[in-house]
């Protein structure tokens, strides 16, 4: 078994970095995401929002790997996640549904505003990779561990993407509400001068 | 971004884009309705088919694997 934990802190508001972590996929630094579904949500008394997403995604595995472990094809993953917007905790849990007779991989991030600086997130990762009943298992839970700080690299960058296409989306419907006002203002004041 | 299920694209874009604006103007403001219920009906009934027809045993396989006898072993 392997565990990996690591903190990581997004200089924008909780609100902006859980709206992006529901928009992450797809984006231009990873490409093994291939599909993302809801399969359920709901809101309970609390106000907490729940979900259930199925996530298809392609594993990059070398050759030896998937020879040890089987085909290089599609692998699923579920993915569970709660959010709370009054007391702004984002948690979510994922664990692949593929080969998890040989392999599991599960990993929980939870998003909470920084406490010294609401304008800041910290996300806290934790990974735990077991591979049993093949050989060379811990060889290829390190390199599981390796692929997902790799990943988690990616995953920051991709958050990045996301939270600035969301920020221009806001700044274009801004400003087109704007100029939709300022053409209305301008038509009703060349009729007000108009003669007839 | 696709669907599990190539004929559930189309449903998943409208609910996507339903709940992305759910969730940014309304849930993060306080509102606990559920989204967008008729548009989600419609298209969680197109996965759930689909991923039958895949045979991904997604309910069943959610249970622990390693350290019980479902745990592939190596040959004695």
């Amino acid at each position: 078994m392997r565990i990996r934990q690591a903190e990581h802190v997004f200089d924008a508001p909780w609100d902006l970095v859980v709206r992006a972590q529901f928009r992450k996929y797809p984006n231009e630094f990873n490409n093994a995401v291939e599909g993302v579904d809801v399969v359920e949500r709901r809101v309970d008394k609390t106000g907490t929002l729940y979900s259930h997403r199925l996530l298809s995604t392609r594993w990059g595995l070398p050759g030896w790997a998937t020879k040890i472990i089987g085909s290089n094809g599609l692998g699923y993953g579920s993915e569970h996640s709660e959010v709370n917007a009054r007391t702004k905790t984002m948690e979510m849990k994922t664990r692949n549904l593929t080969f998890c007779n040989i392999i599991t991989v599960d990993e929980k991030m939870t998003y909470r505003p920084h406490p010294e600086d609401k304008n800041k997130t910290v996300l806290h990762q934790e990974s735990v990779v077991n591979v049993q009943g093949v050989p060379l298992s811990s060889y290829i839970e390190h390199y599981v561990i390796d692929n997902i700080a790799t990943n988690a690299e990616k995953g920051k960058k991709a958050m990045v993407s996301v939270m600035e296409k969301i920020q221009k989306e806001s700044l274009e419907l801004q400003h087109g509400a704007q100029k939709t006002m300022e053409e209305a203002f301008q038509k009703l004041h060349f009729n007000e001068r108009s003669p007839f | 971004m696709n669907s599990v299920g190539e004929e559930c694209n189309e449903l998943k874009r409208s609910y996507d884009e339903c709940f992305n604006h759910w969730f940014a103007n309304k849930f993060l403001n306080g509102d606990r309705n559920e989204p967008c219920p008729d548009l989600f009906a419609k298209y969680q009934s197109c996965v759930k088919k689909a991923i039958k027809d895949k045979d991904i045993e997604l309910w069943e396989l959610e249970r622990n694997v390693l350290g019980t006898e479902h745990e592939k072993k190596p040959p004695k």
